[in-house]
């Protein structure tokens, strides 16, 4: 079943049934938590002078591993490069994120325990741009965690039933599957 | 109140490197590297999408990406390239920037 149609000037339509939906939230909740995490996302200020002056902008690569594949070093040989580009970026592309994911969760709503409709809502351009974006971090985080490298789908897909592990790469695979047809909705 | 000073003072922070880079014009790269995580149908409307290539200049760099490990997607000034970049990591690809070699 395709998650995502076409709509007019490049807009998208979408159903959802309400368990992908409020799994899609909670998931995304946790991004925006993990992208939160030691660092304040709101700005300091509106004072550009006084942003500049806030020397606790981020320098260093952080520690989360996952943290690290969603906000990756610039420039892995040349540490003055990076650290530059780090501190000069991080905090944006903080931002940028959590705002790409806020619109995932604005376009779900609420989705109330026990319903059974589909959760239906339509995109325009710019915000299904955000959700190709959010579903990318969903998928890098949680390969991240799993551990998923090249080519090792024989690997994860021999997995007993019993594994823990099984889950989570389903719905690394499920949305993988969604960000698909989302590409095809929106190329259309 | 404070006197006038004889000598004017600098008010901005230059970036020495990024304006040598101009002037000498050297040009700096942006490049994409292979991930198991991203799907190729992603990167490739990745780079119609935010740099504006056709299909079939996307797809090529694309299928670089993916078999070569690597794929030089710009060239330009060391603060276009971190534009790019900064770009590329919102996608969620990862990219790096580097003084080009040549």
């Amino acid at each position: 079943m395709t998650q995502f149609r076409s709509r007019r000037r490049g807009g998208v339509y979408a159903a959802l049934p309400p368990y992908a939906a409020t799994l899609i939230v909670d998931l995304t909740r946790q991004l925006i938590e993990l992208l939160s995490d030691g660092e304040a996302i709101e700005p300091v200020g509106s004072d550009p002078l006084e942003a500049m002056l806030d020397f606790a902008a981020p320098r260093e690569v952080p520690e989360d591993p996952a943290l690290r594949r969603l906000l990756p070093s610039a420039a892995p040989d040349d540490e003055d490069v990076a650290a530059e580009f780090r501190r000069f970026t991080e905090r944006s592309l903080r931002e940028a994120k959590v705002a790409d994911a806020a619109v995932v969760l604005s376009s779900l709503g609420e989705v109330a325990e026990g319903d059974t409709d589909d959760i239906e809502f339509e995109l325009d351009a710019e915000a299904a741009r955000s959700w190709m974006r959010c579903l990318t971090d969903l998928r890098l985080t949680l390969a991240e965690r799993l551990g998923v490298t090249a080519e090792d789908e024989d690997f994860w897909e021999g997995l007993p039933p019993d594994d823990t592990r099984l889950p989570v790469y389903e719905i690394y695979g499920w949305l993988g599957y969604l960000l698909e047809s989302l590409i095809d909705a929106v190329r259309r | 109140m404070r006197p006038v000073s004889a000598t004017p003072e600098t008010t901005t922070v230059e970036r020495p490197e990024a304006d040598e880079a101009v002037l000498l014009e050297v040009p700096w790269i942006t490049l994409v590297w292979d991930d198991p995580v991203n799907l190729m149908s992603y990167v490739a409307f990745v780079f119609t999408d935010y740099f504006g290539y056709s299909k079939s200049k996307a797809s090529k760099l694309m299928l670089q990406v993916h078999n070569e490990g690597k794929a030089v997607v710009s060239t330009g000034s060391r603060e276009e390239m971190e534009r790019d970049v900064q770009a590329m990591h919102g996608y969620g690809l990862w990219a790096t920037l580097q003084k080009s070699d040549t």
